[in-house]
């Protein structure tokens, strides 16, 4: 009993970092109708930004946060009017955009080795406020990271934050218009290209923080961009497009995926996150909570 | 047209280039290769083992070069970067072996990557010294052929593997161990292997051998049916980067053993990645960096003052692998590949890391194993130890 109740924990909290990530990759789709594959680097530029301010420039730490998560913005929205814009300008088909995401992330990530170096980085413990230093909090016979503690909380601030906005907000309310029809919404008044930008901000800055949680969880290193595919699944899990399914998806996903490793094998984990992403494609292509589209992916 | 008309140009101008490299033929040198990763989890190592060799085949052609039946011969060094792959480091040995001509290889540092360019360095009759390579089936092949080619400068694992099991058992006088590995790694799932015969052969057990995935950042799973088991201590054959995760989490966990590993450990990163998480544990390494003996200080000393960076394990690794194939081209007085592996299996000589003396399956016979302990920042050297 008490091993299931840690592995439901460690669950929860892998849960909660694919559930940031995958929120980005949902909202980009629901907009775009693509994946955004480079959204993994970002995400891994994220950690590092964090891990300079804190180091080099010995920022404190919420301020580092702050500086990481709008360096991810600027960066999300500078590689979608670099890369995509010209794309959509010349109305390129699906396929186009995603093979220029793929391109762009493999030379983010390829940039960063060869500049910054491969060496994997920790955040220093010193530098870190003492509710996120390594360490855990015995609460009955279970031992949870505060770490992951804290991942949790700053994951759903983000989310509840996230949610708020989308429903309260006039720019929400537009992304919502947007998503569901690009073309009615524009003529209702709605600038699609600010939308967009909009988007790509939101999903980066969520990116840096996921980075950053990401970081100090694990470590700092330039490959960070590929366990970015777990979450793709957990968005593809709950529904591209949607973001309550996003978070449905990553929890269900983290949560499988510890039981798995816990109970079976480590060796079969992937071969079931896999194999879950297969089964939905075909018996519920729109996934968990998404809406039923033609394509996907 | 126009921009694939100057694509094109580009890609003559490139190839010219390439053939100018490949048919440039110098007579008075001798071309030795170099493989091992320069990006990836263990580029830390790569690096330390290309800067070594370069700053040594400097260092040889500062002194005028070596002597070879007569004549003498400027070292030029030429090495790639395998990523850490078997599959890519098999594309590098062709390239090393049929386009630069290469007279004989340092490295490959994985035992993946090394059983991965053994036939082709067999067919090409190529000697290939292996930096720490240390699983067996490196030399020996899986029906029990010594490979021709292929050399090492370091002891292998189930020698090593006896060595931790005996150190555990002995001296730790620890009865019931656990296993941290991935059946992915070809090191790892060797060193566990030797590690749990030799430890049950001496009357202990493992009560728990879990595996987890390659690139895996999260081992609270494995590490939770770890901790079910009970053990008294835990055996981690992996690399210093998992090794630097794994302990940080079990000590979240409440997992609070004393962990042991083997020299996938020894890096300056690990205590700076692994913070206080391996406080008083203890390593299976290939020699002590503060010996004082002077070849291993000046060595060390030197590596500092060129690099500004401490010398890794792989650093007096290649150091010795290099040593051992200058030592042979100069004893065969011949560059041709046989002869160089001829000498090399006569190989009687002291290295950095100790007394190598090649056996009959190639490998370096009774090297003494170095016990290492962590106390805060520091690695101190315990006891040497043999396996048993």
């Amino acid at each position: 009993m008490n091993q299931f109740l840690q592995q439901l924990v460690n669950g929860l909290s892998i849960g909660s970092i694919y559930a940031l990530m995958a929120v980005g990759y949902s909202l980009v789709y629901s907009i775009m109708n693509f994946s955004n594959f480079a959204h993994g680097s970002v995400i891994m530029l994220g950690a590092y930004f964090g891990f300079f301010a804190l180091t080099l420039l010995g920022l404190p730490f919420a301020l580092a946060f702050f500086v990481a998560a709008s360096g991810t913005a600027l960066f999300a929205v500078a590689l979608e009017r670099l890369a995509y814009k010209p794309l959509r300008d010349r109305k390129a088909p699906f396929l186009y955009f995603i093979i220029t995401a793929m391109g762009a992330s493999i030379f983010i990530d390829n940039s960063v080795i060869a500049t910054i170096g491969p060496t994997p980085k920790t955040f220093p413990q010193a530098s870190l406020p003492s509710f996120l230093r390594s360490g855990s909090v015995e609460i009955g016979s279970l031992n949870v990271g505060r770490v992951d503690i804290a991942m949790f909380v700053i994951t759903a601030i983000c989310l509840a934050a996230l949610v708020l906005f989308i429903d309260k907000t006039k720019m929400g309310k537009a992304i919502q218009a947007t998503a569901y029809n690009m073309k009615a919404s524009a003529l209702m008044g709605i600038n699609p290209g600010f939308v967009i930008i909009l988007v790509f901000a939101i999903g980066g800055a969520l990116a840096g923080v996921a980075g950053v949680l990401y970081g100090m969880k694990y470590q700092v290193y330039p490959q960070m961009s590929s366990i970015t595919m777990k979450s793709f699944i957990a968005a593809v899990f709950g529904g591209l497009g949607s973001l309550p399914g996003a978070l449905l998806g990553s929890v269900l996903l983290a949560l499988i995926e510890t039981f798995v490793s816990g109970y079976v094998s480590t060796q079969l984990r992937d071969l079931f996150a896999f194999g879950i992403l297969i089964a939905m494609l075909v018996i519920r292509p729109q996934g968990i909570m998404g809406k039923s589209m033609e394509d996907k992916a | 047209m126009r921009a694939g008309l100057g694509v094109c140009a580009v890609l003559i101008a490139m190839l010219a280039l390439v053939g100018c490299g490949g048919s440039k033929k110098n007579a008075d040198t001798i071309k030795i290769g170099w493989l091992g990763p320069k990006t990836g989890d263990t580029a830390l190592w790569g690096k330390a083992e290309y800067d070594t060799v370069s700053m040594l085949v400097d260092g040889y052609n500062a002194a005028g070069g070596i002597k070879v039946g007569g004549k003498t011969y400027k070292l030029e060094f030429i090495g790639y970067d395998d990523k850490g792959d078997p599959a890519e480091a098999a594309t590098i040995f062709k390239r090393l072996a049929s386009q630069d001509h290469v007279v004989a290889i340092v490295g490959p540092q994985g035992s993946g990557e090394a059983m991965g360019i053994a036939s082709d360095a067999n067919a090409a009759l190529v000697p290939v010294v292996a930096t720490t390579a240390t699983n067996p089936k490196v030399t020996v092949t899986e029906d029990g052929r010594v490979n021709p080619a292929m050399f090492r400068a370091c002891f292998t694992d189930p020698y090593q593997g006896s060595v931790a099991a005996t150190f555990a058992y002995e001296k730790l006088g620890k009865r019931k161990a656990a296993i941290l590995m991935t059946l992915e790694d070809a090191y790892s799932a060797g060193l566990s292997q030797y590690f749990k015969q030799s430890f049950e052969k001496q009357g202990g057990k493992v009560v728990a051998e879990v595996s987890f995935a390659a690139g895996e950042k999260d081992f609270r799973a494995p590490l939770n049916t770890i901790k079910a088991s009970k053990p008294d201590m835990i055996f981690m054959p992996n690399y210093y980067t998992d090794v630097a995760l794994s302990a940080k989490q079990a000590r979240d966990l409440g997992i609070n053993m004393v962990l042991l590993g083997g020299d996938g450990w020894p890096s300056e990163n690990l205590i700076s990645l692994a913070g206080t998480a391996l406080e008083g544990c203890y390593f299976v390494n290939h020699l002590d960096f503060n010996d004082p003996d002077p070849a291993i200080q000046d060595f060390k000393k030197a590596f500092m003052g060129k690099y500004n960076r401490n010398a890794e394990l792989n650093s007096y690794m290649a150091h010795d692998a290099l040593l051992m194939i200058v030592d042979a081209i100069m004893r065969a007085g011949s560059l041709k590949g046989v002869d160089i592996i001829k000498a090399l299996e006569a190989t009687d000589t002291i290295g950095v890391t100790g007394h190598i003396k090649i056996g009959p399956t190639h490998d370096p016979l009774g090297k003494d194993a170095a016990i290492i302990k962590i106390v805060g920042k520091d690695m101190l050297f315990q006891e040497k130890m043999r396996g048993k």
